[in-house]
């Protein structure tokens, strides 16, 4: 039997429907919109309004932004010669976050997934040919996920770039720092001494 | 409810929350089984790297009679799937045997040759570009195992044996090969038939056959060309619809 109205079920129902949120937790957040007053709970709906309003893919990167392009795209002292291709805009932050890669980026909104019906006419990678081809890229360094379709996403663009002159680099895989080498398994081992440096 | 241990290929994954993944296996104990794998997004996931597409492992799940998903508990990691280099075809080759796999078997249904064959079959795609021989294999492979395959080396309906004859010129997409004789009694329930030629149907029952003759038999590029057009035929028939991977497996 259905304690609430049509209207609180539905409520509950979207918020389920949220990453991480069971049943429980969906009737928990319902409860609190339910008690809090009609100001608070509206914000939250023209908060969400507003973000999907005005958050689009950014025209030169297809990262999120508000604005044409994004503030990654339009600073002047980033090396725009040197593009890093990223599956989704989490990745692009967690690499912006380490402050190492001082180019720019390419967000190909997701990775070449046949078996899901996932193809590569679904992705950006169209406006990514057009901006290599536009000219002034000296390399592009492939950061999709070290797993077999990112790795096949990667492959798929290299292989429509044979013929053009652009280098194409991809991110070292191998041993995490902070782990030790006892624990890692033959294949990162493998990884890290394909990948090693000099000192 | 009962904890399974077995080798397994991964065949599919989905997302099932933001921490967890429903990953599908085909494994060589257990035949088909989709478990529910708790924190295998994670960083530090107690599985290893073990959960990738394709990747030969070692799982111990917990089977629910109930009918409710499978709970996988542990995972070790075998053999990651590495495709000939540059090559997508190979990719490409992995993923159709993953989704044949996954399509034409039913859960909690073992067949333990079509998993300790796979396994070398992929093998075969990180070691040589030459996919189209291990596809066909495998497509043969796959219907023999579900019980599915046409007759090739004998008339589908009189059985007699086609060997040292010429063979039919008409094979029947389902049933397989029938001899002139019995031509006129060849029904709807034989599938469509198709002209083959003799250097094709030989193809087709060495690469069906239990030996290893198929590695080297010689295949001209005219002869690959239309075993595969039959091929593409034959699995589309037996499972209702073109597979995802028949749009991508090309030159
Ligand atoms: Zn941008
Ligand atoms: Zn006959």
């Amino acid at each position: 039997m259905n304690p609430y109205g049509p209207s609180v079920t539905r409520l509950i129902d979207e918020f389920e429907a949220l990453p991480g949120i069971g049943r429980k937790s969906a009737e928990r957040l319902a409860n609190y919109i339910l008690t809090s007053s009609r100001n608070e709970a509206l914000g939250l709906a023209e908060a969400i309004r507003a973000v999907k309003d005005a958050v689009r893919a950014c025209g030169e990167c297809h990262n999120l932004t508000e604005k044409p392009v994004c503030d990654i795209c339009s600073d002047e002292r980033r090396d725009h010669q040197v593009i890093c291709v990223v599956e989704q805009p989490k990745d692009m932050n967690a690499l912006e976050a380490s402050g190492a890669f001082p180019g720019v980026y390419h967000v190909l909104q997701g990775r070449i997934a046949p078996l899901e019906g996932i193809g590569p006419e679904q992705l950006t990678i169209e406006a990514l040919l057009r901006r290599i081809r536009q000219g002034g890229v000296r390399e592009l360094v492939m950061a999709t996920n070290p797993t077999l379709e990112g790795d096949g996403t990667a492959l798929y663009i290299s292989n429509l770039l044979a013929n053009d002159p652009v280098r194409i680099t991809r991110l070292a895989r191998g041993i995490a720092s902070g782990s030790v080498l006892e624990f890692a398994n033959k294949e990162m081992l493998a990884d890290a001494l394909k990948g090693r440096q000099s000192f | 409810m009962s904890t399974e241990k077995t080798p397994a290929l991964v065949i599919r994954q989905a997302d099932f929350s933001n921490t967890s993944r429903v990953v599908t296996f085909m494994t060589r104990e257990f035949g088909k089984v989709a478990c529910v794998a708790k924190g295998a997004k994670r960083l530090k996931s107690p599985f290893d790297a073990a959960l990738d597409l394709l990747t030969h492992c070692g799982i111990v799940f917990i089977h629910k009679t109930s009918g409710a998903l499978d709970i996988l508990t542990e995972a070790s990691f075998v053999h990651r799937f590495k495709p000939y280099a540059g090559e997508l075809n190979c990719l490409y080759a992995g993923y159709y045997i993953a989704e044949l796999l996954d399509s034409l078997t039913e859960p909690h249904d073992p067949h333990y040759r079509l998993f300790d064959e796979s396994v070398p079959l992929l093998t075969r795609l990180e070691e040589t570009p030459n996919w189209r021989r291990v596809v066909l294999r495998f497509e043969l492979l796959i219907l023999e195992e579900t019980g599915q395959l046409p007759s090739f080396d004998a008339c589908a309906l009189c059985g007699r044996l086609l060997e040292d004859s010429p063979p039919a010129a008409t094979v029947f997409i389902r049933s397989g090969f029938i001899c002139p004789t019995c031509l006129p009694d060849a029904t709807a329930e034989d599938g469509v038939s198709r002209p083959v030629s003799a250097g094709t149907a030989h193809i087709l029952r060495v690469f069906s056959e239990d030996s290893n003759t198929w590695q080297d038999l010689p295949v001209t590029s005219a002869q690959a060309k239309e075993v595969r057009a039959l091929m593409n035929l034959l699995i589309a028939q037996t499972l209702g619809k073109r597979p995802r991977m028949h749009g991508y497996l090309r030159d």
